[in-house]
């Protein structure tokens, strides 16, 4: 329903979509020419109606899919970057476009073998090419497939600016953060819903002298004692990621687990919180971070980690770093070793008109000049076909 | 009086002038005022001075034609600049011109050009000149020694070079404190060290040592005679082939973050490939499998590694971690583990 929603009102755009196709981008006419009974597209070339990512094929690289409404809510309550949901909210729909770093994955993703440990992947780039996004796009292909998602959106929030630190109960050498543990388990609960009632915990947990969880309970109540219970919510993370990890490969197990990171150098940086002394405190010494390192480690089976790297809210590394090796360190590097390393880059030709048109269609480049071809040209150099540079230089039109 | 004489010569120069330019009637001016000073002078005190007529010029002789015209071009050129002289226009036979024109006009001749004196000149040190010198020398030198005649035969027997400058100038003092660098040249191939002594020896060179060459150069400028520099850059050498032959009890400490380099073997990342591999436990048919491995269990730690992609992972792995990071290297990384995980 929410898609003819969508589609209605794509139809009202017609018009202008129509008269600007006609007036520009060979390339992509070319594109129609070619296959147009493939993609018949009554509204524009740089759209495309496949909105299950298991069926988008390289043909439909450069294109614009629109995220469903209801996924977006379930899927994503905390994953998208900020400034795509402003988009979002401005343009009134979610279109991500379909790039071949996030197809590749998604192709391994298909031929993978799930009996065998949980393989790697890895996004990196330069700042602003679109790592994030394609972190989101893989997560919504495993979404839609009916996977758990374990998604954490930036590893970095855990480990700057944290308002509450408390010890440990559980081990008196590490602090808690109460209130990020809470808000995650809030945001694990939407996206999982369906799998909350399905598993069963295989151990038995003890928070404090009176509250325990038996063995053989949903683990939705787990969540939802670590969601009421502010004190032990981080020791909760932990508990859900060690049931998850024991029980995602099991031959008998209902479901395939999706670990989703982005930030991921943030594991194996330093943090900028403080102890009452001032001294700083090593990620070791977090909880929440000595749960997700054994996370990552691929010693289960049954599904797939996908992460992407983030230099933007690192703490501590140089602005012009992109690579694995350097953003991850020594010890990172050895311990997600060994992984596949996808490099996301700017937007090539084709990805750039589409962007461009898809800013057009939406009303986005209000100033007269830069519909023009000068401006154009004049687009393209100013943001090196980086992709969120050029949507803060749309940002001003 | 004097001063009308000199007015005199003055208009008489100018007009007998053959048809000089005024360059060489104003040279003629400045000759002729010495000369009226001079006869000035000899004009109070001289002998000729009793006689109250006009007294006798010494006769002026007109200026020949200049060499240059009677100089024959297969002429002996170290005869007319046997040593360093500066420029003469009549004995230079080339059409040199120099210094900055005026607006629309040209430099100026060589005739009574101030520049092309001021400046040093090598016309004494012609091709010709120089290998008469080296004729000259050569009565004095000696033989260059019989098997010396590539550059392997010089590294095999004379190793170590050693580069000195020498400064010469003219000036209060011929000392000059820049002679007392000196420069100590040798191959490490040419000195015997063991794969230990290598190693240490290449952690206490450092920058010293140029890893495309293999040279280790080492500088010494820190006393006051090259004599005494050359000997301490020989006491280094002497020192640390020596001190790398030693074992400290210390060094059996070392981790592997103080080795030089990334080695695979032991790593972490061996490990994780190992236990990744291990997991997977699928034996690659035509494999050496030991009689003790079972259908079900993983294949040995050697037959693991000695498989075609773990070899090739190992390769970009260090590859990776000793040359530095980049596009490329990732590249290769990356295409290493879709091969080992058969992707």
């Amino acid at each position: 329903m929410a898609l003819q929603r969508v589609s209605f009102r794509l139809r009202q755009t017609v018009a202008c979509a129509r008269s600007i196709h006609t007036s520009g981008c060979r390339h992509l006419q070319e594109a129609l020419a070619v296959e147009p009974e493939r993609n018949p597209e009554p509204f524009s070339i740089f759209r495309t109606q496949e909105s299950d990512p298991a069926c988008q094929l390289e043909n439909h690289v450069g294109q614009y899919y629109t995220l469903p409404p209801a996924h977006i809510q379930t899927v994503f309550p905390h994953g998208l970057p900020a400034r795509f949901q402003l988009q979002m909210k401005t343009f009134n729909e979610g279109c991500v476009m379909v790039r071949p770093p996030a197809l590749e994955v998604i192709s391994y993703l298909k031929r993978a073998d799930y009996s065998k440990p949980a393989l790697r992947f890895l996004f990196y780039g330069v700042k602003g090419s679109g790592k994030t996004m394609s972190l989101c796009h893989t997560v919504h292909y495993c979404s839609t497939q009916g996977w758990l998602v374990v998604h954490i959106p930036d590893a970095h929030l855990w480990v700057k600016n944290c308002k509450e630190l408390l010890p440990s109960s559980y081990n008196g050498s590490r602090f808690d953060q109460p209130l990020q543990a809470t808000n995650w388990l809030r945001n694990f609960r939407v996206t999982n819903e369906q799998f909350l009632s399905k598993i069963q915990t295989r151990h038995r947990y003890v928070w404090t002298k009176r509250e325990f969880t038996e063995e053989g309970r949903p683990l939705g109540e787990l969540v939802d004692q670590g969601i009421t219970r502010v004190k032990s919510s981080s020791d909760v993370v932990g508990a859900v990621i060690k049931e998850l990890r024991l029980q995602s490969g099991q031959p008998g197990g209902c479901f395939r687990m999706a670990v989703a990171v982005d930030g991921l150098n943030a594991l194996w940086g330093r943090s900028t919180i403080k102890k009452e002394d001032k001294s700083p405190v090593s990620i070791e010494e977090l909880t929440l971070m000595h749960n997700l390192r054994k996370l990552v480690k691929n010693d289960w089976c049954g599904g797939a980690i996908i992460t992407a790297l983030s230099q933007t809210g690192s703490l501590y590394t140089p602005k012009t770093a992109y690579l694995p090796h350097v953003l991850l360190g020594e010890e990172g590097f050895d311990r997600m070793d060994p992984f596949v390393p996808v490099t996301v880059s700017n937007y090539s030709e084709k990805e750039f008109e589409s962007c461009y048109l898809y800013y057009q269609d939406r009303q986005w480049l209000q100033h007269p000049q830069s519909r023009t071809e000068e401006g154009k040209k004049e687009l393209v150099f100013m943001s090196n076909r980086n992709p969120s540079a050029l949507e803060r230089l749309c940002a001003f039109l | 009086m004097a001063a009308h004489t000199t007015k005199i010569c003055l208009s008489l120069g100018r007009i007998n002038g053959p048809g000089f330019g005024q360059y060489a009637s104003l040279n003629r001016a400045t000759y002729a005022t010495a000369l009226s000073t001079s006869n000035f002078t000899g004009n109070k005190g001289g002998p000729d001075r009793g006689g109250r007529g006009a007294f006798v010029r010494r006769p002026r002789r007109e200026p020949g034609e200049p060499r240059t015209e009677k100089m024959d071009s297969q002429q002996d050129w170290s005869a007319v600049y046997p040593s360093a002289a500066s420029f003469r226009p009549g004995s230079v036979p080339l059409p040199v011109r120099m210094g900055y024109p005026v607006k629309g006009g040209v430099p100026s001749e060589k005739r009574g050009n101030l520049e092309l004196i001021k400046i040093p000149n090598f016309l004494h040190l012609t091709p010709a000149a120089i290998k008469k010198h080296c004729e000259a020398l050569k009565p004095f030198c000696t033989e260059w020694p019989a098997g010396l005649d590539s550059d392997g035969d010089l590294d095999k027997h004379l190793p170590i070079q050693i580069e000195t400058t020498d400064y010469v100038s003219a000036g209060p003092s011929v000392r000059n404190p820049a002679a007392r660098v000196v420069t100590l040249r040798v191959r490490l191939s040419s000195l015997n060290l063991d794969e230990h002594a290598r190693e240490k020896m290449l952690k206490l060179l450092g920058d010293r040592y140029c890893k495309d060459t293999d040279i280790l150069t080492i500088t010494t400028d820190s006393c006051p005679l090259k004599q005494q520099n050359t000997d301490y850059a020989m006491y280094l050498l002497t020192v640390l082939y020596h001190e790398a032959w030693k074992t400290e009890a210390w060094e059996s400490e070392m981790t592997r973050a103080d080795r030089r380099e990334y080695i695979w073997e032991d790593s972490a990342s061996q490990q994780n490939v190992l236990d990744t591999l291990a997991r997977m436990a699928t034996p690659v048919p035509g494999e050496g499998v030991g009689e003790g491995v079972g259908e079900g269990e993983a294949p040995p730690r050697e037959v693991l590694l000695a498989r075609p992609e773990v070899q090739q992972y190992r390769d970009s792995v260090t590859r990776l971690k000793n040359e530095g990071e980049s596009e490329g290297a990732t590249l290769r990384y990356r295409e290493a583990v879709k091969k080992l995980l058969s992707l």
